[in-house]
């Protein structure tokens, strides 16, 4: 462990040093005072998969590594829906998993918005329509926003949110 | 005999049944009006979910079965729609009734069963797992899935392979590049076409990048189930810029679109540079995590796989190798010729796990090196003939299966196995003698796919 502190003294904090950090920088900065101020600093994500490929899962947990870190800017990935203001939304809608995706929409407490992540919920990704496919979504649950990719990267999801954050 | 696969193909009049095995393929022909074969679960139990999934699919009666409950369908699922069949052709369907599933569970005084998903606590797919509990002891524990069950296999059919490609990419974001090499070798095979080793060079670099990629996210994860979350913070670090580098070689966080029959040329100093860079930062890592006793209490001796039940139930990847068996579809010429070295562990517990994926990396970073090379080759592809062709890929779960038939220029049957197909079957072994509070910490071990899973 000696040496994890020995390291971490000569190096010091990871930052990075690119055009795209002052971009990153002015975005977390509307953020925040944003969720300040419509969801008095705190704003929780219940995010639901109804089928996805995983790729949208990974890059939502890549925002919580050092480079961008989203719970300092108060937005949260919650375990319950319960605790939830929106539900982050991604993957096919399947046939198997939409009872279950509407079931937890209705455990989220008004007032409460839905929000699609990926090209999945809204049948832009190359999967067809089979039997065991229910999206888009937008059948199912009211959408009020849509954050577009396949999959987007953090930095889009960052601008998807903030966009959210601005519209409502 | 290791059993691989187990699937079913309509023909006129018939269906076949193919089980392919690690030296042959058996093929069983049987008649649509009394479609009844026996089970082969007595000898290899992995068999059962192919068994369910192809009496899902066709309609095919697994006469002496013992578990006789739908796999992909579920508790709403319409009952005698059998979608593989070629005369089911409607790309909708409308809610049933709700028919209970009959979960596996133990009785008695005292014990009492805990159900955790589909959705679940954190950022991760959904499925299902059923604790029998006496305390915090784990009895028993059923896996059950599908709840992504997308109809991949019904949707590709009739399309060519060339059109098929983009929804075969993203069968499973996390071995996206894996799938695309078992089709690539399809292409191949389809076209008569030898692969120039330049383009095999590329190819394999970037199945090494995706399998750091997925390897270093577990060294931060599964540390974090343990509660050691410092390790999350430097892992994630170091998969964020492993996958930033595979952005700057294919143009995608994920390679998505990233295996063709065109080489670029790649910048070749500086991926060294990032190699060489990145071989430190393990180095640093491993003598760091090796040092935290705390972390190892947990880690040793938890979720322990036996050697037996990986030849029982045909365990493939990390699982298998983790338990001490050399199995790895990379034990071939062309990767030992630049550098591989089979990385396998004795105890079969986490522990032996975290060791093989922290070795793993080790190791394909070597290979990584040996693959870099200044090229722009570029192949046309031949003409597709029609024909039953079958690739395999080690992925970074273990060995991916994947087997297409051309008909008429377009696919006649699409089947893939993940090899998290196999490994989900074995995680219920891993769970006597230990606590509940210790399966997210197996699980994340095993890491395995339910997107692959579910198709």
């Amino acid at each position: 462990m000696i040496q994890f502190w020995n390291k971490r003294v000569k190096e010091g904090i990871l930052t990075e040093d690119t055009a795209l950090d002052k971009e990153l920088e002015a975005i977390k900065r509307e953020i925040k005072e944003n969720v300040k101020k419509k969801f008095a600093g705190s704003l929780a994500i219940r995010m639901v998969d109804s089928g996805s490929c995983n790729a949208c899962e990974a890059e939502c947990n890549a925002l919580s590594n050092p480079y961008y870190d989203l719970e300092r800017l108060g937005i949260y990935f919650v375990a319950s829906p319960r605790h939830a203001d929106v539900m982050l939304l991604n993957g096919l809608m399947t046939f198997n998993m939409t009872p279950h995706v509407l079931d937890a929409y209705k455990q989220i407490p008004e007032p409460k918005w839905v929000i699609t992540l990926g090209a999945c919920p809204v049948m832009e990704a190359p999967f067809e329509k089979t039997f065991a496919v229910k999206a888009p979504a937008a059948d199912h649950l009211p959408v009020a926003h849509h954050i577009p990719g396949c999959p987007p990267e953090p930095l889009e999801i960052i601008r998807g949110l903030l966009e959210f954050l601005k519209k409502i | 005999m290791r059993l691989i696969a187990r699937y079913a193909k309509e023909r006129e009049g018939t269906f076949e049944i193919v089980t392919v095995f690690e030296s042959e393929t058996q093929r069983e022909t049987i008649s649509k009006e009394n479609p009844v074969i026996r089970t082969l679960a007595k000898k290899h139990p992995s068999a059962i979910w192919f068994e369910r999934k192809m009496s899902d699919d066709f309609g095919i009666v697994i006469e002496d079965a013992f578990d006789k409950r739908p796999l992909l369908h579920q508790e709403r699922f319409p009952k005698a729609i059998h979608p593989m069949q070629k005369a089911f052709q409607k790309n909708t369907l409308d809610f049933a009734e709700f028919t209970p599933y009959k979960y596996e569970a133990i009785q008695g005084d005292g014990v009492f069963q805990v159900s955790v998903g589909p959705i679940h606590a954190g950022i991760i797919e959904p499925g299902h797992f059923h604790f029998s509990q006496a305390g915090e002891d784990m009895l028993h524990q059923e896996v059950r899935h599908f709840y992504k069950y997308r109809g991949i296999e019904k949707m590709l059919e009739g399309k060519t392979l060339l059109e098929a490609k983009p929804v075969i990419e993203r069968i499973s974001g996390n071995e996206s590049i894996a799938y695309q090499t078992a089709w690539r070798d399809i292409v191949c095979q389809a076209a008569g076409m030898e692969l120039p080793l330049s383009l095999r060079k590329r190819h394999a670099f970037l199945l090494e990048m995706e399998r750091i990629i997925h390897h270093l996210t577990d060294l931060g994860f599964i540390p974090n189930d343990a509660g050691f979350g410092a390790a999350l913070a430097f892992a994630s670090k170091l998969s964020e810029d492993a996958r930033r580098q595979l952005q700057n070689v294919t143009g995608h966080r994920f390679g998505f679109d990233a295996i063709g029959f065109e080489n670029k040329v790649l910048d070749i100093s500086s991926l060294y540079d990032y190699l060489d860079g990145l071989q430190k930062d393990i180095a640093f890592f491993e003598t760091w995590i090796m040092d935290i006793p705390s972390l190892w209490d947990r880690f040793d001796t938890t979720g322990i796989l036996q050697k037996a039940d990986v030849l029982k139930y045909d365990t493939v990847g990390v699982v298998a190798r983790a338990s001490g068996f050399s199995l790895d579809r990379r034990s071939e010429p062309f990767y030992l010729e630049h550098g591989f070295e089979i990385q396998t562990e004795q105890s079969g517990d986490v522990a032996a796990r975290f060791k093989v994926r922290l070795q793993e990396v080790k190791n394909s970073i070597v290979m990584m090196k040996h693959f870099l090379e200044e090229d722009d080759t570029h192949i046309d592809i031949e003409k597709i003939k029609d024909g039953d062709y079958t690739a395999f890929a080690e992925s970074s779960l273990g060995e991916l299966f994947m087997n297409i038939e051309i008909k008429d220029g377009v696919i006649e049957r699409f089947f893939v196995r993940d090899p998290s197909f196999m490994n989900w079957q074995t995680l219920h072994l891993m769970m006597p003698n230990n606590i509940i509070a210790d399966f997210p910490l197996i699980n994340k071990s095993c890491d395995l796919s339910y997107a692959g899973n579910d198709l």
